[in-house]
């Protein structure tokens, strides 16, 4: 029983790590759509008058590339809420079978 | 609202009625799993309610750092969207940990307006794009 505790312990953990791992998937895009903005911004200085253009492309943009992120969003809060559940219940299925 | 700029908030009510109507089909779906309950009509409102917000939060970000010093536009970009990120987990790990709403009805929302955005070059190819030269985004992104 102390195995299984111990399993269950592990799985749980590896299962916080991984939501942490996935989490960083936010930062690229940050970092991508800082400079699309700031390369839209010289755009709109070269040419003011597509300013509503180059906002609507800018802002979709910034949405597409924010997809990456939320990605590792919603992999993390599955992990950390979804995960542990299925996971134990393959371990008590696989304990019970092992009996 | 009224200083938000118009292009800002063309865009969030195009975002917005594509969440809408996907969240009524994602709860048709559940609807005809059998799986429905209030949790999932909980966790869609949400979940909804958060990817319109956390869009219009981006739109709003970008026109004001655009309009801002030149230095800071990419660190401006980049805070708002960790702080939004972070927003967005709050606001999820709160509904699902506290409020138990269904975890995929309160997260795929998160994600209804990359759909949107994929159909709009095509809306706009269709719509012939009749105003005066507005290409409104759409070839940059395809």
């Amino acid at each position: 029983m102390d195995m299984v505790a111990l399993a269950m312990g592990i799985m749980l953990g590896l299962c916080g790590v991984g939501a942490g791992i996935a989490l960083i998937a936010g930062i690229g895009p940050g970092i991508g759509e800082g400079q699309a903005v700031a390369a839209a911004c010289e755009a709109i200085g070269r040419q003011p008058e597509a300013k509503g253009d180059v906002t609507s492309t800018m802002i979709m943009g910034c949405a597409i590339a924010e997809t990456t992120g939320l990605y590792g969003l919603i992999i993390g809060i599955l992990l950390i809420f979804v995960a542990p559940g299925i996971f134990s219940g393959v371990l008590k299925e696989t304990v019970l079978a092992l009996k | 609202m009224s200083r938000l700029d118009p292009t800002v908030r063309k865009e969030t009510a195009y975002i917005a009625a594509w969440v809408l109507l996907l969240s009524l089909l994602m709860e048709a779906v559940f609807l005809l799993l059998g799986k429905w309950d209030l949790s999932v009509l909980a966790g869609n409102a949400i979940g909804g309610i958060a990817a319109v917000a956390n869009f219009l939060l981006l739109g709003i970000t970008v026109t004001r750092a655009a309009s801002g010093p030149k230095e800071k536009i990419a660190l401006r970009v980049r805070s708002s969207m960790t702080a939004r990120l972070l927003g967005l987990a709050a606001v999820c790990a709160l509904a699902v940990g506290l409020l138990h709403t269904n975890v995929y009805a309160t997260l795929l929302p998160l994600l209804f307006y990359r759909v949107g955005i994929a159909f709009r070059p095509m809306l706009d190819r269709r719509r012939g794009k009749t105003e005066t030269g507005n290409t409104e985004g759409g070839d940059l992104l395809d």
